[in-house]
């Protein structure tokens, strides 16, 4: 096997962060400004995680290439394997999110550790000129336009025909009509970042690149778009599970090679323009020129018309040479390239109106385990340090739920983070975060259900339960009497999922099922970071 | 060693944008008859230096030639120091390392290429349809035309969109407003002289000679870019993107990369190559840091078979149109051999030109 994947990130879509506690104390400065300007000035000073450093397996060899990689290369498998038989070159890729790529580069810490970048694209990139100078040579290697799946039945009960629908008919069919969507995270996965400039475009009324007035303008249609987005998540691959797991929604936002490997969806390009990703693969400036050439020899091997065949028919992306036609089914009429904006600050503008303004408010309850074991080995102290890290990435509007718990619930204790005063909420999260103290036994179940009696059936926002445990359940009710509450939710409360965390000595078998009742996902800090786990769930709040 | 480092170094961190390439490092190995060169070539060269059979040619005259690309506006921030030569892919930034490094004029100029716009036809046929741009052939149905620029840069200043245009409805992709797309012209030469045509053209057919010359075009031609958004960074990932596909209908591009793709055999599909009317020449210029640069710099342009490579790689040879219209003969339905309806024009002095970059990108 030829393709081999970075230990420590493999699967993941963000790296996990470092802990914002790293930097210094600054939250109080920074908690009311935009999760994404927070995600990339913040988060990163220090960091320990994931992606900073490669492996020891991982230093560099010749004919073996490290790249950082958005995560949807994954598919990319069967055809990097048959490059490699053609031309000996090695891809070890390393999966991150394209905002977290762009922060690694600029702050010169993919320099030595990678050899090459392939993201989706290479715009966001582009606009910041330390990021941009570490990269030579950008060959766009395949495409796909962003584009909307959207139910069959759906489609004919709006009398859509497929190819006139444009942005405006999408927003008048969710105002309207109630239709309903789900789309990624765009602060954390590439498909929901070009959601987001794909949509803002489409409904302002800019004729070239968006500007900040552009956004502003805009902001009522996109409000008002955005309520009809029902699931959030940081990555394509748990966004298509939930979606299937609810039924009820009706359209899915993602590249259109995405959507076009479901069958059950029209897949539509609105007829007034999308953003492409068009997956440039770049040298870093920083290698040898041993090293280039192999990057050049991959692309043109990537290039080749043989490969683009396979690429198309493999991946339903789009072939980039000309000689070779898409894949059958991949409609060939033209579609208008929304200009992406020209500045970093009407992108960042962008990410901050759509995580502190135009998506719904997410409620959350912290499950957490305080019991007597977490005393040892400085397990509180890490909690308390991840926990206050992540004040730092709260959005306005935010509700939070600290809810303790050791042989039975300890206290409920609920903040938001409100957009006019947003530091008094978060410093007290920081303080209910101090006060932690671990004592008892571990009664999982009985404060699941206590969290889920608390969110109660919510429509307008993104609910969902964090449960963090380091141990297994000795207290209240067994996991069989959970399964027997959770089955006499309504199906509104059923819908909200609980997002475990293994930690310390908890039991993954236990933990995994309760991910897969509720329709959550696990998140290992056993072998990565606390504050890396917590961080990563951001992306499905 | 450790300076030549930073240089090589610094040349990939400020503009190289093409992977670089060491030619003939076998011959190196294993010839002593050949001297080594080494040089710092715009981007849009580097497939040129690489192409085996330049390299063989190259040996034949006794060269190994190494190259490290950076763009051609970057390289009077580089150190050239250990250089034979540098090989912008321009006049006013050759003119200024010349000056810089005091170097013999007149400077080798083997070969040049206009700044071309492509276009898929359908944008194309709508420009026509609107007085915008004439198609070349009976009822315009060859794969070239000229671009009006005036009345390109009229539609620019008043914001004209596709859709205000007649004959734009009918194909989805034509709507937004009319724009070319250009690399980023405070680090690409294309893109500078993308700038130094318009103004030329907005200023009554003057070069900007000076900071009131640069105040009176300012406002087209800040809008010429920021109307864009991001912009590529190099005119060839511009030229890929077109090709694939993907991005705006009409892209700044230089004739090279038309006539090296057309050389190479691939499919031009729907391509339509517009000349604008009033346009900048790319002037590839040797700056000779060394005898052996100047040397090599002369070869380029005298060598019959080196130029008959560069032709292949779409170059028009300085003094030698001839060879250029008779290897692109099977490719005139795209190509406008003789320039017949061009305009080239000077381009502003390098400071001026940057300021102009500048401003406009502001």
């Amino acid at each position: 096997m030829n393709l081999s994947v970075g230990r420590r990130s493999a699967g993941r879509w963000g790296s996990p962060r470092a802990s914002g506690a790293e930097r210094g104390g600054g939250w109080a400065q920074t908690t009311h400004r935009a999760a994404a300007a927070i995600a990339l000035a913040a988060l990163t000073a220090g960091c320990t995680s994931a992606v900073e450093g490669p492996d020891p397996a991982e230093k560099p060899a010749a004919g073996t290439l490290r790249i950082l990689a958005s995560s949807e290369l994954v598919d990319m498998k069967p055809v990097l394997d048959q490059v490699h038989k053609d031309t000996g070159i090695t891809v070890r890729p390393t999966y991150i999110g394209t905002l977290d790529a762009v922060d690694l580069l600029a702050k010169g810490r993919a320099k030595d550790a990678y050899d090459a970048v392939w993201l989706s694209s290479n715009d966001y990139l582009r606009l910041d000129p330390a990021a941009a100078k570490q990269v030579v040579s950008q060959t766009p290697v395949m495409s796909s336009p962003l584009a909307i799946g959207v139910k069959d039945a759906t489609v004919r009960k709006l009398g859509w025909k497929p190819e006139d629908v444009t942005w405006a008919d999408i927003e008048k069919a969710v105002r309207d009509g109630g239709l309903t969507y789900g789309m990624t995270d765009p602060s954390r996965s590439n498909s929901g970042f070009s959601t987001l400039v794909s949509v803002a475009s489409g409904l302002s009324d800019a004729q070239s690149a968006l500007t900040d007035a552009d956004v502003k303008e805009a902001t009522p249609r996109l409000t008002d778009f955005f309520k009809g987005q029902k699931l959030t998540s940081g990555s394509s691959g748990w966004l298509a599970e939930a979606y299937d797991r609810r039924g009820d929604v009706d359209a899915l936002l993602n590249y259109e090679s995405v959507l076009k490997s479901r069958k059950d969806l029209t897949v539509i390009r609105p007829r007034d323009g999308v953003v492409t990703a068009d997956y440039p693969l770049s040298s870093l400036a920083s290698t040898s020129q041993q090293v280039r050439e192999d990057v050049r020899r991959l692309t043109e091997a990537l290039r080749a018309p043989g490969t683009q065949r396979l690429i198309t028919d493999r991946t339903l992306r789009r072939p980039v040479v000309p000689s070779v036609p898409p894949a059958a089914g991949l409609d060939t009429t033209r579609r208008r390239e929304l200009p992406f904006p020209g500045s970093r600050s009407v992108a960042d503008g962008l990410l901050d109106a759509y995580e502190n303004k135009l998506r719904r408010p997410s409620r959350t309850v912290y499950v957490l385990d305080t019991s007597g074991s977490m005393g040892e080995d400085g397990r509180l102290g890490r909690l308390k340090k991840a926990l206050t890290a992540l004040t730092g990435d709260f959005r306005e509007r935010e509700e939070v739920t600290l809810m303790p718990f050791g042989s039975a619930v300890k206290s409920v204790r609920t903040h938001v983070v409100r957009p006019e005063d947003p530091r008094s909420g978060l410093d007290a999260i920081r303080r209910d975060t101090r006060a932690l103290s671990a004592e008892g036994d571990t009664a999982i179940y009985t404060s699941l259900q206590k969290a889920y009696e608390h969110l109660g059936a919510d429509d307008d926002t993104f609910t969902s339960i964090v449960l963090m445990t380091d141990g297994e359940n000795t207290e209240g009710a067994s996991p069989a009497e959970f399964d027997g509450f959770y089955g006499r939710l309504s199906a509104d409360e059923r819908r909200i999922p609980v997002f475990p965390i293994l930690f310390g000595d908890s039991d993954r078998g236990e933990l995994e099922h309760i991910a897969e009742l509720t329709g959550g996902r696990l998140f290992d800090a056993q072998k990565g970071s606390l504050d890396g786990a917590f961080k990563e769930i951001r992306g499905y709040q | 060693m450790r300076r030549i480092i930073a240089i090589v170094l610094a040349v990939f961190l400020i503009g190289g944008v093409a992977a670089a390439v060491v030619a003939g490092r076998e011959d190196q190995d294993s010839s002593t008859a050949t001297k080594t060169v080494r040089g710092v070539i715009g981007s849009e060269k580097a497939e040129f230096f690489a192409d085996p059979d330049v390299v063989k040619a190259l040996a034949a005259k006794g060269y190994t030639v190494e190259t490290e690309t950076s763009g051609s506006w970057a390289m009077e921030g580089l150190d050239l120091k250990g250089y034979d030569f540098a090989f912008p892919s321009s006049q006013a930034p050759a003119g200024e390392l010349a000056s810089k490094y005091h170097v013999r004029q007149p400077l080798p100029r083997p070969f040049y290429s206009p700044l071309v716009v492509v276009a898929h036809r359908s944008a194309a046929e709508v420009l026509a349809g609107n007085g915008l741009a004439t198609l070349a052939g009976k009822g315009g149905d060859k794969g070239n035309g000229t671009l009006d620029m005036k009345a390109y840069l009229k539609a620019a200043e008043g914001d004209r969109t596709w859709q205000q245009l007649k004959g734009a409805d009918k194909h989805g992709e034509l709507s937004g407003t009319l724009f070319i797309s250009s690399t980023d012209p405070t680090s690409s030469n294309s893109g500078a002289l993308y700038l130094a045509a318009a103004s030329y053209v907005a200023d009554g057919g003057r070069v900007a000679d000076g900071a009131a010359a640069v105040d009176r075009t300012a406002p087209l031609m800040r809008k010429l870019i920021s109307v864009q958004g991001s912009q590529q960074t190099s005119t060839d990932a511009a030229f890929r993107d077109f090709v694939s596909g993907v991005g705006n209908p009409l892209v700044l591009v230089y004739e090279s990369q038309v006539a090296a793709l057309l050389a190479g055999g691939q499919g031009a599909d729907d391509l339509v190559v517009l000349y604008p009317d009033t346009t900048a020449n790319s002037d590839h210029t040797v700056v000779p840091l060394t005898a052996e640069g100047r040397a090599l710099g002369e070869l380029l342009g005298t060598d019959k078979e080196l130029r008959g490579l560069a032709v292949r790689h779409g170059f028009r040879p300085q003094g030698a149109a001839a060879e250029f219209t008779a290897a692109t003969d099977a490719h005139t339905t795209y190509l406008n051999q003789t320039l017949t309806g061009v305009r080239q024009v000077p381009v502003p002095a390098s400071k001026v030109l940057h300021e102009m970059a500048r401003r406009a990108r502001d």
